[in-house]
């Protein structure tokens, strides 16, 4: 059982490739005892013509503040946008903090977020993308059983920036930006071994850590 | 008839797994892609207007479809289903953006019986194009339309018309097929069309003058019951729409680059 334990995480930390990662901070007036009863969403930018945030880094990042500081309650990014339907759609979604009074002129959109309580609006803008892949790999199959030989190799590059917005003041209260880039290798001989970088992971972490100090009073 | 459905499944058991998967394989590869677009749309979230508007779908709207032939060995045809997706999308966004909706029973015309409404609003698809991967290098599957509305009376005396466009483009996933890529682009364009329609309906100068027209005659005022709290008795066309100053048109990265047909 101890041998479980203890090969489980030494093969994981094997199988996984190097990344390397940096974040910048800036924050004004953070809730230094939190923010209550109160909710924050994190929404991602779609407007861009050739990438778009991706919907599950936007969950990671939430699940990531939900799951280490419990009183803060995130709210669903595809709810909130249903809820809101058609003012948070990329043609409509507002770009700057002052573009919320004219939302708030909407009566029913108004009430809605009085509704949900939302005190923080955290804009995510980025992606993930592949920078370069080399090597090839051969898979056969045959009466006697398949295989693989090769070598690939791909490398991936996150750059993500998040805007908190402060809902009751219609400020931009501070900015984090993260970059990380890893390398990915699978070799194979009969059998296909990816050794994976995590990459998005530890820019959805570095990202969510810097987030959870903003909004916990417990970071 | 019991005969008719046994036999193929007898022929069907003598014939090796592997080669059955093979031949379904390689059929597969000469088959089309299709794809019948199914999503889900909210309601919108806005000051009904004081209106009771009638809606006609025509035949070409509730059961379009766009079809892309192969054009050589390498492509493969495309043929993407939008009508039940638009008539469900459509019948949401205007049933939330008016006092009240009713399906009209024929095209409005001095000789057809139809229910009497304020007016009636006949959309048509009149140009959609899409993009793959394979036809652009780029990662993203897009899919482009250009509506045309007619605003019309129930004797079908013109009101207003215009044209709209809506977007929607979603970025390649790992272990996403083509066709949920494409299904979920129409999605965002289909949604964007609905976003694009109700911010910028009461902007459209003819669509303006004749809400302007309704505000002091009696039947624009709406009943106390059916108004939802808050809601306006007739809303003005400069309106402000947040997001900014006018809607952001957006139009596809290389629209010359996408497949697509146009309505005559």
């Amino acid at each position: 059982m101890i041998r479980t334990q203890i090969t489980l995480p030494l093969l994981a930390a094997l199988l996984a490739g190097c990344v390397s990662s940096t974040v910048d901070e800036m924050v004004f007036n953070e809730p230094l005892a939190g923010i209550g009863d109160a909710s924050v969403v994190i929404l991602g930018r779609r407007h861009s013509s050739d990438y778009e945030t991706e919907f599950d880094f936007i969950r990671c990042v939430g699940d990531h503040i939900a799951s280490r500081d419990r009183s803060i309650t995130v709210i669903d990014e595809l709810d909130f946008v249903n809820a809101l339907y058609p003012w948070f759609e990329p043609r409509t979604a507002p770009m700057h903090p002052q573009d919320i009074d004219r939302l708030m002129l909407q009566e029913p959109v108004a009430q809605k977020l009085a509704e949900l309580k939302t005190e923080y609006m955290i804009w995510i803008d980025g992606s993930t993308q592949r920078t370069n892949s080399a090597g090839s790999m051969t898979c056969g199959i045959g009466p006697g059983g398949a295989g693989c030989f090769g070598f690939g190799t791909w490398g991936n590059d996150s750059n993500y920036e998040a805007t908190i917005w402060d809902f009751t003041d219609r400020a931009e209260v501070g900015r984090v930006n993260t970059s990380a880039s890893g390398q990915s290798y699978m070799p194979a001989v009969i059998v296909p071994i990816p050794i994976i970088a995590p990459v998005q992971g530890t820019a959805c972490d570095g990202i969510g850590d810097q987030l959870l100090e903003f909004l916990s009073s417990e970071y | 008839m019991a005969s008719m459905t046994s036999a193929p499944e007898a022929k069907a058991g003598t014939l090796p797994a592997f080669v059955l998967a093979l031949l379904l394989a390689l059929l597969a590869g000469c088959s089309g892609n299709e794809v019948v677009v199914q999503g889900e749309f909210p309601a919108p979230l806005m000051n009904r207007l004081p209106v009771k508007l009638g809606v006609w779908y025509d035949e070409a709207f509730t059961g379009h479809e766009f079809f892309d032939e192969a054009k050589g060995r390498e492509e493969s045809s495309w043929l993407v289903k939008t009508g039940t997706a638009q008539v469900q999308m459509w019948d949401t966004l205007l049933g939330g953006m008016f006092q009240e909706l009713v399906h009209m029973k024929g095209r409005p015309a001095p000789d057809q019986l139809n229910p009497l409404v304020d007016a009636v609003l006949i959309p048509k698809v009149a140009e959609l194009q899409y993009a793959i991967p394979a036809h652009t290098n780029v990662k993203v599957y897009e899919i482009w339309m250009r509506y045309h509305f007619d605003l019309v009376t129930t004797r079908g005396e013109p009101i207003a018309d215009w044209s709209m466009t809506a977007y929607g483009k979603t970025p390649t996933a790992f272990m996403r097929s083509d066709e949920a890529a494409v299904n979920l682009a129409a999605v965002v364009a289909l949604r964007d069309a609905g976003a694009n329609f109700a911010t910028g309906f009461q902007r459209v100068p003819q669509v303006a003058q004749w809400l302007n027209g309704r505000q002091g005659s009696p039947e624009a005022q709406p009943p106390a019951a059916t108004s939802p709290p808050g809601s306006t008795t007739a809303a003005t066309p400069d309106e402000p729409v947040p997001g900014g100053e006018t809607p952001v048109e957006v139009t596809p990265g290389d629209a010359t680059a996408m497949a697509g047909e146009v309505e005559p």
